[in-house]
């Protein structure tokens, strides 16, 4: 486990970090050792320890036991401040800018101002941010408040702040997750460039694939403790699982060709916390092997072989809108049958997410959303009445209500349901408490109980609450988006199975989402949604991701036609 | 529309100037009483300066009432026991600035809602000023030196209408030219990301608290220098009236942050109509009622505009 000799010496080595939280060790022995000019990936489950070690380095924690050597001279980092003082930047999972100052004022926040008399220059303010930003992200406008910007703009903003001054090392904690394709790359070439320049990046991402792509290093964390580390050209994604996950996580399992995936089967409950694809590798594969483990719904079967169009039990279908939608307000119809997932994709901006809202009810729509043959009522509580649920996007904005308990959340789209006796609004703690029990186990909700908050669950599992919210009670559609969005494997995949099975209950499920993989195993079709527009329809063998990506870009045919076209491969 | 968005406040208060000019073209559209509006506006204006620092912050502060009620209590007590002029000045600007301080440090470091501790101070502040009173109205004792702080006029110019100018720009400078002002808007912006850039955020929120309730006490100095008299709610009406002029304000300039600039423009509004309807003959409750319609005429423009966005 010790890397390659050849290469240059390390210049940050952390060895043996311990950190204690009351009686949970978040760190219990951590190794990281960076090399100049190394795009270095740590890699871990949720929980596995990764922030504790960022918030050590950014001299947040202060480690409880280890040594932290810098150019082979042990040090202390005691504040942000002298974080920065060494040279290490960090661009954290939230994004940290003031929200209504432009790139220019983002950028020399905390920093000592160029000065003319008493008085800030607000020339040479400017010119040393362009001086910057030409360097890395040319086209980032610089006199726009951040909050206008595009989640993309706003990390080369970030970017842009961390190389005001010179830096040694950028740390990014999951900076993809909320970028689409295009995005992404633009911020892996950003890490090359870099990368040449000198400067360490240490890149945190659930996203294997694109470590593999990106990085030259890699260091795993499991309980906090360092488990492996080496250069990603002797190690594949399945040994990063294994690693990451012990070696018998689901992922692990379903992952390997000794393993046979489970056999269909309808019955509620199937597939509980067992392996399931996450569609990764050749894409047919990824399809086929999809169709094969989905348990079937009652609704309507499948061959399994993917490529064939999917047969419909009966004609109507359960959902059907056809709403005026997007910048030009052209129409947009959508239908999904009963058992059926759709998949919604599109680049950031595409309009996945309002379409969602929309159809929730929460913001205005004009047209036609029916269903089950019946028009919805309105807002959201119209669309609940009516069977409808919704996970949105951002858990801790849209989602839950982090002053309340965990078992509160989980009966707050409800309340009625609860009610100590049917005539009286009056929740019954009780109920209430049986509810959350029967949720949690269910989604396999790991609390340390549930009347705290839901802050203190792992982002997994804040995400399963969400889920769990909308259990017990009979649904006909389900409205998700972005459902794994800093999730780890783990609960990524007791996510999939959750929403397979509210499919196989006979639910329609309209999926958005930024992750291609996660589209191509759960998808039975992917509407591609472009600057507010369903560009075209993917099924079956059409289903690739090179597809997805081509419609995404706006390069399918059929583009104009709001009614979809199927592209055929 | 962007134009109405974007000057919508500033706008208004160019109709309502308008629209009193031509109802009483004699007595409000002379410059002798435009100067006189400059005066009327010149200590809520000063109070509501104090208020755009702790908003700049997404803070509040509820004791500046009070603050500006102590202050005259406090001077017109210590003028009685013989302390001289320079010192009073030294003494009470001083502890308004350390009342300041203190509800700073009470939301800073402890993580109180300023809504709560600035309102529980403020009640504290206000019983100590009654004690020191003994809720009379006192005007004994002031030296005519004093009374001029906050009277008569200068090259033309009222007195009170210089300090308010002085203030301005001073707080302008301060607020959008220094790093101080900056760090401000970015503790008000993102107070993690502040934190974690290594701002020295409870240090700029315990200093901007301070200056907030400095200028309350100038105001009270100010308000008791031209009354020649000193009542322990004497400065009850200015909290509403500041916070209306910050909130205005938001709505005038950039994108709903509190602004210095806009806080004037806000001030300069509330004392217009005020004046404007005096004049007409309008009764003072329907005043209230007019300033008040203003406000949320104000506030409802720019969520409209919002919604358009």
């Amino acid at each position: 486990m010790t890397l390659d000799d050849r290469a240059p010496p390390p210049f940050l080595a952390l060895q043996g970090i311990v950190r204690h939280f009351g009686a949970t060790r978040a760190l219990d022995g951590a190794d990281l050792v960076l090399r100049a000019g190394s795009v270095h990936a740590l890699v871990g489950e949720n929980g596995a320890g990764k922030s504790t070690l960022i918030k050590t380095l950014s001299g947040l924690y202060r480690p409880g036991s280890g040594s932290i050597r810098l150019d082979g001279a042990s040090i202390e980092i005691g504040s942000p401040r002298a974080a920065e003082a060494l040279g290490f930047r960090f661009i954290h999972q939230e994004l940290n800018l003031v929200p209504h100052f432009d790139a220019v004022g983002n950028a020399w926040i905390g920093r000592p101002h160029p000065k003319r008399g008493p008085f800030l220059d607000h020339g040479a303010m400017r010119r040393r941010v362009a001086e910057v930003a030409a360097r890395i992200a040319p086209d980032l406008p610089l006199d726009r408040p951040a909050i206008r910007l595009a989640p993309g703009q706003r990390q080369m903003a970030e970017i842009v702040r961390a190389l005001m001054d010179e830096a040694r090392l950028i740390v990014m904690d999951e900076p993809t997750s909320s970028l689409s394709e295009g995005e992404a790359e633009r911020l892996h070439r950003t890490v090359r460039r870099l990368s040449q320049e000198g400067c360490a990046v240490l890149f945190i991402s659930h996203r294997l694939d694109e470590v593999i792509e990106l990085c030259d290093a890699y260091t795993v964390l499991r309980n906090g403790r360092t488990v492996g580390a080496g250069r990603i050209a002797d190690i594949d994604r399945e040994g990063l699982v294994r690693l990451m996950s012990g070696g018998d996580s689901p992922d692990a399992l379903q992952r390997s060709p000794a393993f046979p995936p489970p056999r269909p089967s309808p019955t509620r409950g199937e597939g509980e916390g067992r392996a399931l694809p996450s569609g990764e590798g050749e894409e047919g594969a990824a399809a086929s092997m999809t169709a094969s483990t989905r348990p079937s719904p009652p609704s309507w079967g499948r061959d399994g072989e993917g490529g064939g169009p999917v047969p419909y039990a009966n004609g109507a279908p359960l959902f059907f809108a056809d709403v005026a939608f997007g910048p030009a307000n052209t129409r947009l119809t959508l239908e999904a049958r009963g058992g059926e997932i759709v998949g919604l994709y599109g680049l950031v901006g595409a309009g996945r997410s309002s379409l969602l809202k929309m159809l929730w009810g929460a913001t205005p729509s004009s047209g036609r959303i029916s269903l089950g043959g019946k028009p919805l009522g309105d807002g959201p509580a119209g669309r609940i009445a009516a069977g409808m649920a919704f996970v949105p996007e951002d858990r801790k904005r849209e989602g839950l209500a982090m002053s309340l308990s965990i078992e509160a959340n989980l009966a707050l789209a409800h309340l009625a349901d609860f009610r100590t006796t049917p005539r009286l609004p009056v929740p019954s703690r009780g109920r209430i408490r049986a509810f959350a029990a029967r949720s949690g186990a269910r989604l396999k909700l790991v609390a340390a109980g549930f009347g705290r908050s839901p802050a203190t669950l792992s982002g997994g599992n804040q995400q399963k609450l969400l889920f769990g919210r909308w259990l017990g009670r009979r649904i006909r559609l389900l409205l998700v988006d972005e459902p794994t969005r800093g999730v780890d494997v783990g609960a990524k995949a007791e996510i999939h199975a959750e929403i397979r099975r509210i499919a196989a209950d006979g639910a329609a499920v309209i999926l958005a989402t930024s992750d291609i993989e996660e589209l191509l195993a759960l998808s039975d079709r992917v509407v591609v949604l472009h600057a507010g527009r369903p560009v075209c329809q993917l099924r079956g063998a059409s289903l690739t991701r090179e597809a997805i990506v081509d419609a995404a870009f706006g390069h399918a045919p059929g583009h104009a036609t709001p009614e979809i076209s199927v592209r055929t491969a | 529309m962007t134009l109405l968005r974007r000057y919508g406040t500033l706008i208004a208060l160019a109709l309502i100037v308008l629209t009193f000019s031509i109802a009483s073209p004699g007595a409000f559209g002379t410059v002798a009483n435009l100067v006189n509006i400059t005066q009327q506006m010149a200590l809520l204006a000063i109070v509501a300066i104090g208020a755009t620092l702790v908003m700049v912050l997404g803070e509040f502060d509820l004791s500046v009432s009070a603050v500006v009620s102590f202050a005259g209590i406090a001077a017109v007590s210590l003028f009685g026991t013989g302390v001289s002029l320079p010192i009073v000045l030294a003494l009470v600007l001083a502890a308004s600035l350390a009342m300041g301080a203190v509800s700073g440090f009470l939301v800073a470091r402890f993580a109180v809602p300023s809504f709560i501790a600035t309102l529980a101070f403020g009640t504290v502040i206000g019983g100590l000023t009654f004690w020191i009173s003994n809720g009379a109205t006192l005007f004994s004792g002031i030296p005519p030196a004093f009374r001029d702080l906050g009277r008569g006029m200068v090259l033309g110019i009222p007195v009170p209408t210089l300090w308010l100018a002085g203030a301005a720009v001073v707080f302008w400078l301060l607020l959008d030219q220094t790093e101080f002002g900056r760090r401000l808007y970015a503790i008000g912006g993102n107070r993690e990301a502040a934190r974690l850039v290594g701002l020295p955020v409870r240090r700029d929120m315990v200093v901007a608290f301070a200056l907030c309730a400095g200028l309350a006490g100038l105001a009270g100095l100010l308000l008791t220098a031209r009354l020649g008299s000193a009542h322990p709610t004497g400065g009850g009406g200015y909290l509403l009236q500041a916070y209306a002029a910050v909130f205005l304000g938001m709505t005038a300039f950039r994108e709903g942050e509190p602004s210095l600039p806009g806080t004037l423009v806000g001030a300069a509004i509330i004392a217009v109509v005020s004046n404007g309807l005096t004049i007409l003959g309008v009764p003072s409750f329907l005043q209230d009622v007019m300033t008040g319609t203003i406000i949320l005429a104000a506030v409802l423009v720019r969520q409209f505009g919002r919604a358009g966005d």
